[in-house]
């Protein structure tokens, strides 16, 4: 592998997601809309606690464990969720009127992408949960490239980019067995894997993935890892409140996440016991390890100063009360430029 | 393995297992064993697969037959389901190649080496054509084009009929098998069962080189 000269990294406030998938689909708008797409979302949003997408992804293996690839196996399409069909056609133009409801057409699905929206877990009245937005972690050990027999991924010396070359990909798809985040999909029309490119080409022209551009929250922050200006750096490594999904995947991920804080729980006589958060801390650690402790200590910290009327620049980061300061320069107009598909 | 001499046949009437100069040879069965997981190219392969049976079939009939400028292979073995289909994440297709040395120094186990390739036609069965490959080490493989070789398989009552074709001698800079009539080659087979999830590196091949005469007498009229 090439020496690694910059790594581009994104920071996810799961504090701000309100789960309205804008993010994914400006995504599918964008890039997945070609034949053999239709079933994929490079980006996607599920309710956790949840099974997911692929359903039960986080029990299917892959990643590294010790050192060692961990074997997996491919999720299927309906474990993706597939791709419905719809009786648009008899909705909208079948002279029906009210009487047409819209459905899926043929063998009603079992499962779908976004399947367990807003279920979470808890019983009333400390029922909980929140979201959790995903794209391909662009690692640092990426198992997928690693797995390649082809050579077929890379990852890209001037930003660490993880990218499928559909020239060299035989659609073999251990990429998709050894990925333990199951973010790499199976083209069944090009024959080839495709994934979340991180927008290269926006990125390429100084513009920030459609999805943290997009996002209505100001969820996501954009930019390289070792800016020390910018706010990747301060929230991963000066305050250390982002924090890798599944870090004991062993791939080393490049996206990070502000977990969520959540308000106290209800005691057996209804009062409100402060001691205990809403969201065990126990399911917040098997996603992202002990220091999440750490990490919701320092936002409550913060939170305590600014409330006394003290500054925290970490707040102000996250509150991005100026949306350009959350893309570390990548805040080019995309209007401005003459996009072209070669 | 002999290749009789089938003048005045055009290659394209071999391509149909069932042609009938098909049954002046004399097939000949070749038993199969599964590659190496040791010699597995990733990690995750080798980690994937130790323990799994690699090579799900077990042998494979072959036969060939050259037409003075031509040579296609014809190929047989059972497979109990036909793999064309790749809707799904896990559907794989079944496949064959025939394996030629492209120097005298290649070597099958290696698929091939820097300078000492090995030279690959190849046969899927999603896309039903030939495919010709070169490959220079495992994992190395590399597609050349997609017109010089021929290939058609027809799956019938649990078996594949496959013949792969090629000119003896093709124009190109690659260092591809060139084949003359008369001369002693060799070969190799190999095949995947998609059904197994084999593929890439996981399949089952014939082992060392065996020889292939061309004969330089042709075929009786028959």
């Amino acid at each position: 592998m090439s020496e690694l000269k910059r790594q581009l990294a994104m920071v996810l406030d799961l504090n701000k997601c309100i789960g309205c998938q804008t993010c994914t689909i400006a995504c599918k708008r964008l890039w997945t809309r070609d034949e053999g797409m239709d079933y994929m979302w490079w980006n996607s949003v599920n309710t956790m606690p949840g099974r997911g997408t692929p359903k039960d992804w986080e029990q299917m293996g892959g990643g590294f464990r010790d050192g060692q690839p961990k074997p997996s196996r491919i999720p299927t399409r309906k474990e993706f969720g597939d791709a419905w069909e719809f009786n648009h056609e008899e909705v909208f133009f079948g002279g029906k009127g009210p009487e047409a409801h819209l459905q899926v057409k043929g063998e009603q699905p079992e499962w779908g992408p976004n399947w367990d929206e807003d279920q979470g877990a808890g019983e009333y009245p400390n029922g909980y949960y929140f979201y959790l937005p995903r794209i391909c972690n662009h690692c640092t050990h990426p198992a997928c490239l690693e797995s390649c027999p082809r050579q077929a991924i890379e990852k890209r010396e001037q930003d660490g980019i993880v990218l499928i070359n559909e020239d060299r990909c035989r659609g073999y798809r251990f990429c998709m067995e050894a990925c333990p985040y199951k973010k790499i999909y199976w083209n069944h029309v090009q024959k080839v894997g495709q994934k979340c490119i991180f927008c290269f080409p926006r990125i390429e022209q100084g513009v920030a993935n459609a999805c943290a551009r997009m996002c209505p929250g100001r969820v996501r922050f954009v930019g390289y890892r070792d800016d020390q200006n910018g706010p990747i750096w301060k929230l991963v490594d000066k305050y250390k409140v982002a924090l890798p999904l599944h870090a004991e995947y062993g791939t080393e991920p490049n996206v990070f996440y502000v977990p969520p804080l959540s308000p106290p729980r209800f005691d057996a006589n209804g009062e409100i016991d402060e001691s205990q958060p809403r969201i065990p801390n126990e399911y917040l650690i098997a996603l992202f390890g002990p220091p999440v402790l750490d990490v919701l200590a320092t936002l409550k910290a913060e939170m305590t100063k600014t409330r006394a009327g003290q500054k925290s620049e970490l707040l102000d980061i996250l509150i991005a009360y100026k949306w350009k300061d959350m893309f570390s320069g990548f805040d080019r107009d995309p209007a401005t430029i003459e996009w072209k598909r070669t | 393995m002999r290749v009789p001499y089938a003048a005045n046949v055009d290659v394209e009437a071999l391509l149909d297992a069932d042609a009938a100069p098909w049954r002046s040879t004399a097939p000949e069965t070749l038993t199969m064993m599964g590659t190496p997981v040791g010699l597995q190219p990733t990690g995750y392969i080798r980690t994937a697969w130790t323990g799994k049976k690699i090579g799900a079939v077990e042998s494979v009939t072959v036969a060939a037959l050259h037409t003075g400028s031509a040579l296609a292979f014809r190929l047989e073995w059972a497979d109990s389901t036909e793999n064309r289909d790749l809707t799904d994440t896990t559907s794989f297709p079944d496949a064959a190649a025939v394996l030629l040395p492209s120097t005298p120094g290649s070597l099958v186990m290696t698929m091939g080496a820097p300078a000492a390739p090995v030279n690959a036609w190849y046969w899927r069965a999603d896309a039903d054509r030939g495919r010709h490959v070169i490959a220079e080490g495992i994992g190395t493989s590399r597609t050349l084009d997609v017109e010089l070789v021929r290939g058609r398989g027809v799956w019938k009552e649990g078996r594949w009929k496959v013949v792969i074709a090629r000119a003896l001698r093709v124009d190109t800079k690659e260092l591809v098998a060139q084949l003359d009539v008369g001369a002693t080659n060799r070969f190799a087979v190999a095949v995947w069962d998609g059904a197994s999830g084999e593929r890439g590196g996981i399949k089952a091949f014939s082992g060392d080189w065996r020889e292939l005469v061309l004969d330089a007498t042709k075929l009786a009229r028959g």
